[in-house]
């Protein structure tokens, strides 16, 4: 009897493993994996170290609002320099940001905290990459998908067939979408609009382009 | 500056901004960032009306406007409205009189600011160095320049550290037109 539970708990465990290795998140569910047609993905939005990306920010966090204007410059091969300020100009936030490190050059005491700061961080990053390793390519009618590897996290970047411009990066780990990223491009050289929408808290970031010569 | 200069131009400008009851102005603001290729451009109107109500409004390139009037804060932003009750608040009390005193030039309190005179051939400027430790976090030093003729203020420099600084120029203003209460409604 004895041996039988345990072959029984042994084979129950198996089983769980199994099932919840096969458990993916629902990212691309409706996709077929196609042959990969390259390596290398560039994201052109915030990659151009001539260009001031300007863009009116709004930011919701746990039901609070906050405006402002969101800086982005890329100042070297790796860093972008990202400033937040308010409509009047008052600097909250100024960090220096690269894909393996960041520096805050200056932040407001009242958005002074770690978690804060951290999570910002990651977003910025997220939003500033521009280089990305394609480990699998899928597809069907309306876009493209080339998954990338971030540690242990995954970044699926979604290329709209008809505009031919990057549309989404679904930032997730192996089951759980974490958060989406949606940009609108009509040129495919800088993003009009882009939504950051966390999953796991209340957090979203929007961001309208700053057009200094609109009516 | 000498000492007589400064004594005829604080005397001049104390002589205007106690005038003014009501004030518009058009202002186009410059957001300097060292780092940056071009100054950010925004643009729109200021109105204040006695004692203490503040119209500050963004048209260009984005519809953003603030109001400050009894002890609260009105916004819209983009249609988006919201008000925050102030209160008390000390720091945005002194944020609205300065505010209110960088456009009429009233800002000449020693006891708030270390405060000190330059000229040059068409215009008189005034470096102002907060004294509050709340404020001085957010602005470093703010500088009007007044033009010679009317002693009006023409300029706002608010300074955050050497390199980056907000810059206000403010054009066609108007002194005490009627400026209707519907102003500073949201």
């Amino acid at each position: 009897m004895q041996k039988s539970m345990k072959l029984l708990l042994r084979i129950s465990s198996i089983l769980v493993l199994v099932l919840s290795s096969c458990v993916t998140n629902t990212v691309v569910k409706d996709y077929a994996t196609v042959p990969l047609e390259k390596t290398f993905f560039e994201v052109p939005y915030f990659s151009d170290p001539a260009f001031d990306y300007v863009y009116k920010a709004n930011i919701t966090v746990y039901g609070k609002e906050l405006t402002g204007i969101f800086i982005a410059k890329k100042i070297n091969d790796t860093t972008h320099r990202v400033v937040f300020t308010t409509e009047f100009g008052n600097k909250l936030l100024d960090f220096e940001i690269s894909e393996t490190d960041f520096k805050v050059n200056s932040i407001v005491d009242e958005l002074n905290r770690k978690m804060l700061i951290n999570t910002l961080v990651s977003d910025f990053r997220l939003l500033l990459r521009s280089h990305y390793v394609i480990k699998k390519q899928l597809d069907n009618n309306e876009n493209t998908v080339y998954l990338t590897e971030q540690g242990k996290m995954f970044n699926y970047l979604f290329i709209s067939k008809s505009a031919n411009t990057l549309s989404k990066i679904v930032h997730s780990s192996k089951r759980k979408e974490k958060i989406n990223l949606f940009f609108s491009s009509e040129n495919n050289i800088f993003a009009t609009k882009i939504i950051i929408q966390h999953i796991t808290m209340p957090l979203k970031i929007e961001l309208n382009y700053f057009n200094e010569h609109a009516n | 500056m000498s000492d007589n200069e400064i004594t005829v131009f604080k005397q001049s400008v104390a002589l205007v901004s106690k005038k003014i009851k009501t004030l518009s102005t058009d202002f186009v603001q410059y957001k300097h960032l060292d780092f940056l290729s071009k100054d950010i451009e925004t643009s729109g109107k200021m109105v204040f009306k006695e004692p203490n109500s503040l119209l500050w409004q963004y048209k260009k390139p984005y519809s953003y406007s603030i109001i400050f009037k009894n002890g609260k804060i009105l916004i819209n932003d983009e249609g988006k409205k919201s008000a925050v009750d102030i209160g008390n608040s000390k720091l945005f009390g002194k944020i609205n009189k300065l505010i209110v005193g960088s456009v009429s030039g009233d800002l000449f309190d020693d006891k708030e600011f270390s405060i000190s005179y330059f000229k040059n051939k068409d215009q008189n400027v005034t470096k102002f160095i907060p004294k509050d430790t709340a404020l001085k976090k957010y602005i470093k030093q703010i500088e009007l320049t007044f033009g010679k003729e009317d002693a009006t203020v023409v300029q706002v420099k608010l300074m955050e550290s050497s390199e980056d600084y907000t810059r206000i120029v403010l054009k066609n203003k108007v002194i005490n037109a009627k400026v209707d209460e519907a102003s500073f409604t949201n």
